[in-house]
């Protein structure tokens, strides 16, 4: 008896696959990608019975034929001999849609067991289903869960258990009349028969995707060196299009949703069921015309700003100082979340410094602990509840169903950028943070639209940048008139260019005249379920965690080496450390903003610094100015007249993000050229628009004096 | 004969057929808009169109309803 029992996760998008896979297997043992792709491969582990129970998730998907990266994931690893079963989910409340996967995946293989779920909505909404008619007809047996309720995860178990262990299992793939193609698929069987092409496969199920002419399979079968039986199988698809005028896969799409429609009509009974007036009254106006698209975008924006003010106190410390209160303000900084860690961290940097002297640690690992890794941990942590509360709120709107409703809103919006109304989720991500933000290009179906969000969100100016763009217009800007408006007209520039990115990068670039088209489910709305809100904000933010954290971990031991060591070894001035030297080196690039002398050298190493994230940028300035000044004195020691300070704050704001974004870019596309050259191009269009704001504004001061 | 697109909300039609590229009439046909069920349009404005189709609601840019083509009913 093997000792682990495998079991591959399938279902639609929306089926409520990862809730139940959540109360399956509680902590996800593993999360990584499908080997070759950029699709994410989650596993867990249950035990039950003394067995051990491995589930693998499948992608979201409505078929297992080749049409996209997930779908073949899919079937392949359905295939692979590695999963036991198929666990296929069917949702109860939508049975006429979901049904088809379960039907698709009977063709390919006898060990399924169905799980319908949402077992407790069906039942408010009147959706009855029989359970036994259901397992009679399909040939495998189907248990009724609730996720939410906890109900049915008990029988679910052992009847993945019985299948495994061989004492309940259908003994045949499931067979659909096909009709008139019928003759076909024999014909195509009895050729792979006689030439033993692809034994894993069910000969029928292949006999079929070939006439359907699925191109993953072809491929297949041409590297096997059986090229003859694709030239067969493809000049009779041909055939029998030309002589019946009919596409075979439509045939066999509609034949399929034919059977189960008579299928369900047999074991669903339907009985009216009240819907909540005040859901429906919602639905109505956030998918109005006139007041959808505002209503939504308040909606968005309050989520934000709450989370915004809890973390950094933005934009609450402004609003008191404006109003004369400076010291609350100064307060809600202080005791804002973000604060309160960083406050943590330097407090337990000191500390640890003081415990590793004492212990009689050499001094460079005190300084390299005590001053690169805790600071450089802290301040991954310090924007940590800011991604934990961004995320909650997001999983809010989206497992409430008011998310999808927002995106068809928007979408006449980001149709004239060339997106979708999709986009409004990556981009509204990206103020807060650009990795999550670039990961969340995932929800768009077109690879295109993918690629665009992935290439022009990083200009969404986040968090660290905001901080960025406080300080310098807090110091380079007395009247509070000036300084909102360069606040406003920094993001404006910023979300414009992201824009413009991505509709120059369809048009050019992928050649595409018109917009990707919108084809969204839109879920009931409801009231959004703490569990749920909790997994996703919790399985989001340990994404975060784990690539962002690594990664800024090893970035700030750089720093610090760059800036306490010099060629002549540990250095007390950071004049002549490295880091000073690489300034200088790229410092000549600041005579074109007229910024010379001392400070451009500086100004160029915090630069440098800002790469690798942007709070690094303030930060830096203030070091190499001494130290013990203010941020604003730092900053105002740097000399620049007020155009210089707006030009290289629009500069400081486009150019890349930070190195986790990078990072993230790279993950999502695993093309070191389309990161290299999407960076450069960062850089590029930064260096050419506040160029063009200084030079204009050089010569408007000309004129008019 | 015409186009889903063009349908007023409130309306229920039958799909005759569809007419896009390859990858997205398979993508819709699995979705469950196979020639011959029956679908009603729930709201249609300038923007896409929400249409509910075996018992889940859709949204549909007007691109893609414009290559649904329905036949509507009484
Ligand atoms: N009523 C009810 N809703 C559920 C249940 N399981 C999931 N849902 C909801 O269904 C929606 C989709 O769930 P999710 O797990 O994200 O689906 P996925 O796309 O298949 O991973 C969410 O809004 C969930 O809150 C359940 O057992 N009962």
């Amino acid at each position: 008896m093997k000792r682990e029992i495998v079991v591959a996760v399938a279902g639609n998008p929306n089926v409520g696959k990862s809730t139940l896979f959540t109360i399956l297997t509680g902590e996800i043992a593993h999360v990584a990608n499908w080997p070759g792709t950029t699709v994410e491969r989650k596993e867990g582990i249950r035990r039950h019975r003394g067995r051990v129970i491995r589930f693998v998730d499948l992608p979201g998907t409505y078929s297992i034929s080749a049409t996209s990266p997930e779908e073949i994931v899919a079937r392949e690893y359905i295939v692979s001999g590695e999963p036991d079963l198929v666990l296929v989910l069917v949702d109860s409340t939508a049975p006429e849609r979901t049904l088809n996967l379960a039907v698709q995946v009977l063709e390919l293989t006898s060990r399924v067991v169905i799980a319908l779920t949402k077992a407790d909505a069906a039942h408010s909404q009147g959706i009855h289903i029989h359970v036994d008619k259901l397992e009679e007809k399909l040939r495998a047996p189907v248990v009724l869960v609730s996720a939410l309720k906890g109900t049915g995860i008990r029988e679910l178990l052992d009847t993945i258990l019985d299948v495994a262990e061989g004492k309940r299992s259908g003994k045949s793939t499931l067979r659909i009349n096909y009709s008139w193609l019928e003759p076909y698929i024999s014909e195509v069987e009895s050729l792979l028969r006689k030439q033993n092409v692809l034994p894993e496969y069910d000969r029928r199920w292949l006999a079929i995707k070939l006439l359907e002419g699925d191109r993953r399979l072809e491929d297949l079968l041409i590297q096997k060196g059986l090229k003859t039986v694709v030239e067969k199988t493809r000049s009779l698809r041909q055939a029998i299009e030309r002589s019946t005028g009919r596409s075979i896969s439509e045939h066999i799409i509609t034949s399929r949703f034919n059977y189960v429609d008579s299928i369900a009509r047999e074991t669903v009974v339907r009985v009216p069921a009240p819907s909540a007036p005040m859901f429906s009254r919602i639905e109505n106006l956030l998918i109005h015309p006139l007041y959808g698209p505002p209503l939504g975008l308040l909606i968005l924006l309050a989520a934000f700003t709450a989370a915004f003010a809890l973390n950094t106190g933005f934009p609450l410390n402004i609003v008191f100082s404006s109003i004369g209160l400076s010291e609350v303000a100064e307060l809600v900084e202080e005791y804002s979340l973000s604060g309160l860690v960083e406050k943590g961290f330097s407090i337990l940097g000191a500390k640890t410094a003081e415990i590793l002297y004492a212990a009689g640690a050499p001094s460079w690992v005190v300084a390299l602990i005590a001053e690169g890794v805790i600071p450089g941990v802290g301040s991954v942590l310090s924007f940590f509840p800011l991604i934990v509360i961004i995320y909650a709120a997001l999983s809010v709107i989206e497992d409430s169903g008011i998310g999808p409703r927002i995106a068809v809103s928007m979408n006449r919006f980001f149709n004239y950028f060339g997106l979708s109304g999709k986009a409004i989720y990556p981009f509204m991500i990206g103020l807060g943070c650009n990795v999550p933000a670039v990961l969340a290009s995932r929800a768009s179906i077109e690879e295109e639209e993918r690629k665009q969000i992935i290439v022009s969100v990083p200009f969404v100016p986040c968090q660290a940048r905001l901080i960025v763009i406080l300080a310098f217009v807090t110091a380079y800007f007395r009247k509070p008139v000036f300084q909102a408006l360069s606040i406003i007209s920094i993001y404006a520039v910023a979300l414009l260019l992201a824009l413009a990115t991505s509709l120059a990068t369809r048009r050019v670039y992928f050649r595409k005249k018109t917009p990707p088209e919108l084809i969204l489910e839109i879920p009931p709305i409801h009231r959004p379920s703490f569990k749920v809100v909790w997994w996703l904000t919790w399985d989001y933010s340990k994404h975060f965690l784990r690539k962002a954290g690594t990664l800024i971990v090893l970035l700030s031991i750089a720093t610090w080496w760059l800036l306490s060591y010099g060629p002549g070894g540990i250095v007390e001035d950071v004049r002549a450390s490295y880091g000073a030297i690489l300034g200088k080196a790229i410092s000549p690039l600041l005579l074109l903003y007229g910024v010379g002398g001392e400070n451009a050298w500086k100004t160029a190493f915090a630069l440098i610094q800002g790469l690798a994230a942007k709070e690094a940028l303030i930060e830096t300035i203030a070091v190499m100015q001494g130290g013990e000044v203010s941020t604003k004195e730092a900053l105002l020691a740097l000399g620049l007249t007020p155009l210089q300070a707006y030009s290289l704050l629009v500069f400081m704001v486009l150019y890349v993000p930070c190195f986790a974004t990078i990072a993230a870019i790279y993950l999502e596309t695993k093309s070191l050229k389309t990161t290299l050259v999407s960076m450069l191009y960062m850089i590029a269009s930064a260096m050419i628009i506040s160029l063009t704001i200084y030079y204009l504004g050089q010569l408007i001061l000309l004129v008019a004096t | 004969m015409i186009p889903l697109a063009y349908l007023p909300p409130g309306t229920r039609a039958r799909i005759v057929g569809l007419t896009g590229g390859y990858g997205q009439t398979r993508r819709l046909m699995e979705m469950g808009f196979t020639p011959g069920t029956q679908v009603e349009v729930l709201s249609s404005g300038p923007g896409p169109l929400l249409v509910k189709v075996r018992g889940v609601v859709v949204a549909l840019g007007r691109g893609v309803a414009s290559k649904i083509i329905v036949e509507p009913m009484r």
